[in-house]
């Protein structure tokens, strides 16, 4: 018995290969995506002898910015950085205050809340970011301004003001866009921390809170 | 026979240059209370200014020296950079970093847990690097090219780099600033290709961290 064998090929392999070359291809299409991850150090200071509240607004626990491509030879930007901002704020705030207390809603007029001496809400006002394909200079960098609020728990207005945050990544050799982005995000978090921890006791309106709370001896020495 | 050997000196040096790149740099130094017995079980720390908008002293050269220091005399303890600018958050940030010995001592006297903390690493030294290496003039060009039977390059080029830094001590225990170490070096890198480039690299940032460790060795060590 003579016969040809034919064996018709196996069709799953290139199915395969086809999908991931198209996924690929979709990724390349996608935005440069940056979650923003890093280790935030505990401060080192004279904790304040206050009870302080904190409520991260929704948009300021998921915050995310988005940069859309300006020509087709530009990539598209998508930097998340709430959870790292949360993080932050939260292993910033337990190392200069006595007590710090999330808060279950927004201070305001009928809103539930643990009792404490005041509630800080940070926003991000703007947040930029420079890389080499805009500047031509070797340095990838992240501005964020942030608007701070000081808040009796019913919801009254201590204090209101802004702080800016920078943060650079003066050498990517060796890393991606992504990771430089993150390393230049994950500075002006340690620098947002920095200028907070030490001027916020300087703000006027804060400082006066604090001489009607604790005292001049108190406040003079912060 | 003189003339022959000058030719051979000569001949060696050029060798040695272009195998790896040349570099020329000079230190100078001016420094009082030099610790003649050593620094005992104190330790040393060392850190990077980044303060400037236009250049950050890079933590690769401030880590180069610290380990120079520790190898050139194994007794003298020095706490790694990152270590202590996390220990001290956020006291020692770019934003927040003290200028002047004096600025550092008003910030102890506000904050005895900075101060405590200090106390228990038993630091005796603060040394501040402050500085950069940059790249200057390159000339040259060099095609590469690639085609079904292989590739490669044909050019040569040749670029300059140049490091600038400066060292101040503090003593904690005299409370003053006690010296200033600063070196300078330029060299000139090179590369050639025939088929494959062969990168011949001026370790600039090597010299200029041999030039500021042997000197703050010389000061902080009892051996040297």
């Amino acid at each position: 018995m003579s016969g040809l064998m034919t064996s018709v090929p196996d069709s799953k392999p290139l199915l395969w290969l086809a999908g991931a070359l198209l996924l690929a291809l979709l990724t390349g299409c996608g935005p440069a995506e940056v979650v923003v991850k890093g280790d935030f150090p505990a401060p080192t200071m004279e904790k304040l002898p206050l009870t302080i509240g904190v409520w991260y607004d929704p948009g300021f626990a998921n915050h995310e910015f988005f940069d859309e491509a300006k020509s087709r030879k530009d990539s598209s930007w998508l930097v998340k950085s709430g959870e790292a901002q949360v993080q932050m704020w939260d292993t910033l705030l337990a190392g200069m205050f006595a007590r710090v207390v999330p808060m279950s809603g927004r201070p305001g007029p009928g809103q539930m809340n643990p009792a404490v001496d005041a509630v800080l809400v940070p926003e991000i006002a703007e947040l930029q970011y420079a890389i080499p394909a805009h500047t031509n200079v070797k340095v990838y960098e992240i501005w964020i301004r942030y608007h701070l609020q000081l808040v009796t728990t019913g919801g009254d207005p201590i204090a209101d003001w802004t702080m800016p945050a920078y943060g650079k990544t003066p050498t990517a050799f060796l890393q991606t866009d992504q990771a430089a982005v993150n390393l230049a995000a994950v500075m002006a978090l340690r620098d947002a921390g920095a200028n907070f921890a030490t001027s916020f006791a300087r703000v006027p309106a804060v400082q006066a809170w604090l001489q009607q709370r604790l005292g001049n001896e108190r406040e003079a020495s912060l | 026979m003189k003339l022959q050997h000058l030719a051979g000196a000569l001949t060696l040096g050029a060798a040695l240059c272009l195998a790896s790149g040349c570099v020329t740099s000079t230190v100078d130094q001016m420094v009082f209370n030099e610790p003649s017995q050593g620094i005992g079980n104190s330790t040393v720390v060392i850190l990077g200014r980044r303060h400037a908008s236009d250049y950050d002293t890079e933590p690769d050269f401030v880590e180069c020296v610290g380990d120079h220091i520790a190898s050139g005399d194994n007794s003298i303890e020095v706490i790694g950079e990152l270590e202590f600018v996390n220990d001290f958050y956020p006291w020692f940030e770019p934003r927040t970093a003290p200028l002047q010995l004096a600025d550092f001592e008003r910030m102890i006297a506000r904050q005895p847990v900075v101060a405590e903390k200090m106390a228990s690493l038993r630091t005796q030294y603060m040394i501040w690097i402050d500085g950069s290496t940059v790249r200057g003039d390159s000339s040259g060009s060099m095609t590469c090219a690639v085609g079904p039977g292989g590739g490669g390059c044909f050019g040569f080029g040749t670029w300059s780099n140049d490091a600038n830094y400066e060292a101040t001590i503090w003593d904690f225990t005299e409370h003053a600033e006690v010296g200033r170490i600063s070196t300078t070096a330029t060299g000139q890198s090179y590369m050639p290709a025939v088929v494959i480039p062969i990168p011949i690299i001026a370790p600039v940032q090597g010299t200029a961290c041999d030039g500021i460790g042997d000197q703050l060795l010389q000061f902080l060590s009892s051996r040297y």
